[in-house]
């Protein structure tokens, strides 16, 4: 007889913010997540590129008066500027911007966005000083007296530069799931797997990134760096998916919002967004065409895979965000 | 508080008092009210009542807060300073309730349990406008005579306890009436 039972509420809660769902972040958090997780995952790889060619003299060959290869200086730029980026969508997306000071005079242990707020200004000096370090060539041709100074002082120290960088990285990857995880009142963020998750794709997505960038006598490393990445990630999403199945009805409903989910998200479903631009053309087919060019099967537009990779990047944060908020409240 | 549903007749008085004492702009409320019929013809049954923030004593929005705007003020209740809100949103992802919305001047904003008014002397513009006497400020530390007598032996709950919330606000629930 239960089946036949009814439950309606009807309410006049009318803020918009909150009926007839969440509707807080909009493209600005998903797009400075994206930019967190590739400014985080840049940081890891350059970082440990730098340490396996000063330590163990793996990697592409340096390019003389200690300048590392041409794509670790990239992405050892691109790494503070992507983040410096991200921070500005960040900001675009507070209601009082004017007020941003006021992350800057606490902080506050339970709250991850503060942690977060500190995390971010913690990243640049270091990030930039590798940066300029890995550039220190170029950089003492402008012949500034500051910045010369500052590369005297520090360049035999590059390695433990770029060891503590590694670390930060890791750290900003993680923190940019983790902000969204600890809600526990939104059941699809609710999930400790999501920093790790992001941690990977964000690393998946700067390896191909740097592979774009690289020229072709280092794109084997970061195509190897790529697919790897790309593997471990189809694995933690794997376990975020099961995690939410297997979880209460809030978890296991939040997860089918999103894995099964026909709400539209720019003219297709969160399902197709999913499995077919996700998983399939963010993981799983770029897998298959690195895989095939390392095992000497050249593909004619080699370039496809890693756009493909940082689309699906793209994607999963655009994805995660809304479905977390299209999805009711904890119940 | 105390919230009596079984005399409450979803009457939104105490929706548009609050609007009115805490200018609260148009298209936006701190308080609302709720109707929630369940059961099986011809076992019908059906609970009127007003909602708005819980002020909970382990408050996810304070926890969440990275700048200290919102906060548990002297009393109890939890608060927001409105000059250290940057409107970063993470109370509201936090609140299990949904019970704020951003005001257009760039905050954060919700019930505030009508603390002027409480400093005052005086009881909450809902509580006093509450036709049937369905809303009742109550101060659980110290509960008088008439709040204990008014509870006693009725079914009372709180709203998703579950969520370690602990939320100060309790519904007297209809399912007390007679014949329910």
């Amino acid at each position: 007889m239960l089946a036949t039972a009814v439950n309606e509420i009807v309410s006049t809660k009318i803020n918009p913010n909150v009926v007839p769902h969440l509707h807080i972040w909009e493209w600005h958090i998903p797009l400075y997540l994206f930019l967190g997780g590739l400014a985080g995952g840049l940081l890891v790889i350059t970082s440990i590129m730098i340490v396996l060619k000063r330590k163990f003299g793996i990697g592409p060959r340096d390019q003389g008066d200690g300048c590392p290869c041409l794509a670790v200086r990239i992405g050892s730029v691109l790494s503070p500027t992507l983040l410096g980026i991200g921070m500005l969508f960040l900001f675009l997306d507070l209601a009082h911007p004017l007020y941003v000071w006021a992350f800057y005079t606490t902080i506050q242990p339970t709250s991850p966005m503060s942690a977060g707020s500190w995390i971010l200004i913690a990243f640049f000096p270091l990030a930039i000083l590798q940066a300029m370090l890995v550039n220190k060539r170029q950089l003492r041709s402008f012949n500034i007296e500051l910045i010369n100074k500052v590369i005297d002082w520090t360049e035999n120290h590059m390695t433990i530069v770029a060891l503590v960088n590694a670390h930060i990285g890791v750290g900003i990857g993680i923190y940019t799931g983790i902000l969204l995880s600890f809600f526990s009142a939104r059941p699809l963020w609710s999930s400790s797997i999501l920093g790790m998750l992001f941690l990977v794709s964000g690393i998946s997505s700067a390896a191909a990134l740097m592979l774009l960038l690289a020229p072709e006598d280092e794109k084997p490393v970061y195509s190897m760096i790529d697919a790897n990445a790309i593997w471990i990630e189809l694995m933690t999403v794997g376990l975020f998916v099961l995690g939410g199945l297997t979880g209460s009805a809030n978890t296991h409903g939040a997860m089918m919002h999103l894995i099964t989910g026909d709400i539209n998200l720019a003219g297709m479903s969160y399902m197709f967004w999913f499995w077919g631009i996700f998983i399939a053309s963010g993981l799983v087919v770029p897998l298959l065409l690195e895989f095939l060019e390392a095992a000497g099967v050249h593909i004619k537009f080699p370039n496809v895979a890693p756009v493909m990779v940082l689309f699906g990047g793209l994607i999963l944060r655009f994805l995660i965000v809304f479905a977390g908020q299209t999805y009711h409240t904890f119940m | 508080m105390v919230i009596d549903t079984r005399v409450c007749v979803g009457c939104s008085a105490c929706v548009y008092a609050c609007k009115q004492e805490n200018s609260v702009p148009e298209g936006y409320c701190r308080d609302w009210v709720v109707q929630e019929s369940g059961g099986e013809y011809p076992k019908l049954t059906m609970e009127n009542r007003s909602e708005r923030c819980q002020h909970c004593e382990n408050a996810p929005c304070v926890t969440y807060c990275p700048t200290r705007a919102s906060h548990y003020a002297e009393d109890g209740t939890v608060q927001i300073n409105r000059s250290l809100c940057t409107g970063c949103k993470a109370c509201m992802a936090a609140c299990p309730y949904d019970a704020r919305y951003v005001h257009p001047e760039g905050y954060v904003d919700k019930c505030s349990l009508c603390k002027h008014r409480i400093e005052q002397g005086l009881e909450t513009a809902c509580v006093s406008i509450c036709p049937t006497g369905s809303l009742n400020l109550v101060d659980f530390n110290n509960m008088d005579e008439k709040t204990k007598e008014l509870l006693k032996g009725k079914i009372v709950y709180r709203q998703k306890e579950h969520a370690g919330t602990e939320p100060s606000l309790q519904w007297i629930s209809a399912s007390n009436k007679p014949g329910a």
